[in-house]
């Protein structure tokens, strides 16, 4: 399917408040046609309710939402055309999985010979052909999840919306299914809005990711403008395994580099901040090595060893801070805590945030 | 902390407090000898002196072996024993036996009662007459309880304001005792004085008298107990309503179904086996119903009922054996009934 440029979702200025408390605040994204779009965020930063308010369970206090451009914030939840897997997947426990699928098209007076022939092509799709009469509570957690699935799409719905769909399975089925949602974006064009506290489920599956805090979006992107240009401390750490190293300091009074505690580090641009200023200097594990020969490295003292099988995730204290850093197996091997070593620290890879507002500068 | 290894079994025959098989055997074979042997009022004691020795020994083997469970449960298992199944098996005995509370004289009859409440009062129409009223009421008044019950209970379910105090307000009248409810409806339905003659009186213009014939009679008892216990159908249902998850609900939204199939489909499974629950009591209670009877008509204008006619029988006509009897008959019946019930609601939950 070619990529659209039809916006299929957008939502704008969204707010909602139970009580005192914020769910939502000023959120607002759009999402084109056929993307798969991934809320990603920790629990409890809105990303069920944002799913929620899309479906029409919930309607926001302020802002608007529209659904192929036409303004659907109060509208009935059946005239949507969205459906959503929920996290618990809420399958009817009295209805068999035949009777789960077709539940949602004998509503829409859908014939029985085409609702029998949906049932079992969605069933033989998601390799349930075989426990079509079996209820639901007799399936593993896998198969209710494909279960829960397979009675979204069986709609054709334009939007699907999926609630922490993975959460619930053990880690080989979850590896599993992320391969299935894929292929079944693919092969449906669906728009999928995806939320998820995993980032590793965020990275892989999402085409374009937003990053939420506390009811809004901090940054959206594709997962590589993510990581390579964090516009945030907050997402820079949370995208990327192992966490970003985030180096204290002030800017210099030339505003080319961070006094950090264990000295200066220098910058390979001008930076827009005041001299003085505290800043907070990033820069990925993967981005550290140790200094070649005649190079000008930092000199460290290496203070944790974690083996990872291929690579070592080495911690090294320079002053006041510690660092880690991510090295082939190889190259870690005959290091002991305590040594000295000299590390590179390249100013092209520093990613330089305001201390007060955590905003990258530019 | 020590492990104590508890008695060694004692063997059956050991005259020891806790041995509690040699206590029932005893208890047994001196229950069967009092009874046959001795006068009725003396046998009475005889037993109930061997029913505590019994209980006797399996208190004290609970605590030589440290069944504190055991021990724990034993005032309530005491109470039962003495309220329900000594009385119990006390009357079974007893319908065995021509007896009447006001006279000395005892005497082995066999199945004597048995047979003639099965020919004798079975041929006397008054006595079909009450057992189809049983019937009749325990259709109208479960019937009624069964509606009123559900719907009360599908309102309940819903937030809306002032819910908990209506709630306990709808709840009320199954805490009040029968007979001061049966008080409060004679008032009602007073042809004098009551507030529905009032009210009649002032429409038709002619004296209003609920209770003068059989339709009015039946239809005041019924109000009357549909008044008192749907409120008991209704907590039962409604716990089973909160208990619907109600993500259910959601997804049935997200799946654009009805709000009819969703009843069906999501909400009666749900409540399926607490509405046969509330059938099933309320049935055998039904069965069972003479106090608003007594209260409201006296069996008058044919609102006789099986229960009342043993009632008679038995306090009225002091013919306590026969009554004996006939209430081991209707215990049959609600055990045949309730049987019945329950065969039926596990095929249904079965099949399909």
């Amino acid at each position: 399917m070619p990529p659209s440029t039809n916006t299929a979702l957008s939502l704008s200025g969204v707010s909602k408040h139970y009580g005192k408390v914020r769910a939502l605040e000023d959120l607002s994204f759009s999402v084109q046609e056929g993307r798969f779009f991934v809320l990603f965020g920790p629990s409890s930063v809105g990303k069920t309710t944002t799913l929620r308010t899309i479906a029409g369970l919930v309607r926001p206090d302020k802002g608007s939402v529209h659904i192929f451009g036409r303004d659907k914030t109060d509208a009935e939840i059946a005239g949507r055309g969205v459906s959503m897997v929920f996290q618990s997947f809420a399958l009817y426990p009295h209805l068999t999985v035949y009777q789960n699928f077709a539940y949602p098209l004998v509503e829409e007076k859908v014939a029985k010979d085409e609702i029998d022939r949906r049932v079992r092509e969605t069933a033989a799709m998601l390799k349930l052909d075989k426990k079509i009469d079996r209820k639901p509570n007799t399936l593993s957690g896998g198969e209710q999840q494909r279960v829960a699935l397979g009675r979204s799409l069986i709609r054709r719905p334009k939007i699907l919306l999926l609630d922490e769909p993975l959460t619930n399975l053990d880690a080989k089925l979850r590896h599993d299914m992320r391969a299935e949602l894929k292929r079944l974006h693919r092969q449906f064009g669906l728009t999928i809005v995806y939320a998820t506290p995993d980032e590793l489920e965020a990275l892989s599956m999402g085409e374009e990711i937003a990053v939420m805090r506390d009811g809004t979006v901090v940054q959206i992107g594709t997962p590589d403008e993510l990581y390579e240009a964090p516009q945030d401390m907050y997402v820079a750490g949370k995208i990327g395994s192992p966490h970003m190293n985030m180096i204290r300091g002030r800017t210099a009074k030339d505003r080319s580099a961070v006094e950090a505690s264990f000295g200066p580090l220098s910058l390979s641009r001008k930076i827009a901040a005041e001299a003085g200023e505290e800043a907070v200097l990033g820069i990925r594990p993967n981005d550290i090595r140790f200094a070649a020969k005649g190079e000008k490295g930092l000199d460290v003292s290496i203070s944790m060893l974690e083996p990872l099988g291929d690579v070592t995730v080495v911690s090294v204290a320079a002053g006041q801070e510690t660092l880690r850093m991510v090295l082939p197996e190889s190259a870690a091997t005959g290091l002991a805590p305590g040594q000295g070593a000299s590390i590179y620290l390249d100013p092209k890879k520093f990613h330089v945030f305001r201390a007060s507002s955590g905003q990258a500068i530019a | 902390m020590t492990v104590r290894t508890s008695p060694t079994p004692i063997s059956f025959f050991a005259p020891s407090a806790d041995n509690w098989k040699l206590a029932i055997f005893v208890g047994v074979i001196a229950t069967l000898l009092a009874t046959l042997a001795l006068p009725a009022a003396a046998a009475f004691w005889v037993v109930g002196v061997a029913a505590a020795l019994i209980a006797a020994a399996f208190v004290v083997n609970a605590y030589r072996r440290r069944y504190y469970g055991g021990l724990l449960v034993a005032p309530a298992i005491a109470v039962l024993f003495v309220m329900n199944i000594f009385p119990l098996l006390w009357s079974l005995g007893l319908s065995f036996f021509a007896y009447q509370s006001n006279q000395q004289s005892i005497r082995f009859v066999g199945l004597q009662n048995y047979v003639k409440v099965l020919t004798n009062d079975l041929a006397a129409e008054a006595n079909w007459y009450a057992l189809i009223n049983t019937a009749m009421f325990v259709v109208f008044t479960v019937s009624a309880q069964m509606i009123v019950g559900f719907l009360l209970a599908m309102l309940f379910a819903k937030q809306f304001p002032l819910r908990r105090y209506l709630l306990i307000l709808v709840l009320t009248p199954m805490m009040l005792s029968v007979v001061a409810s049966g008080v409060f409806f004679t008032y009602y339905y007073d042809p004098t004085f009551g507030i529905l003659s009032y009210v009649m009186n002032n429409l038709t213009g002619q004296q209003f008298i609920l209770m003068d014939n059989k339709v009015g009679a039946v239809a005041g008892i019924v109000f009357a107990d549909a008044w008192m216990w749907s409120p008991f159908v209704m907590l039962l249902v409604l716990a089973g309503l909160v208990s619907v998850p109600k993500y259910l609900y959601e997804a049935a939204a997200i799946d654009r179904v009805s709000a009819w199939r969703q009843f069906w489909t999501i909400t009666f499974p749900y409540i399926r086996g607490l509405l046969m629950l509330a059938l099933l009591f309320r049935t055998i209670e039904a069965f069972k119903l003479a106090d608003l009877v007594i209260l409201l008509t006296k069996g008058g204008n044919d609102t006789m009922t099986i229960s009342y006619h043993l009632i008679r029988i038995a306090n009225e006509q002091n013919k306590t054996s026969e009554g004996a009897a006939i209430s081991y008959v209707m215990l049959f019946m609600v055990i045949v009934l309730t049987n019945l019930y329950l065969y039926l609601a596990n095929r249904r939950s079965q099949g399909t």
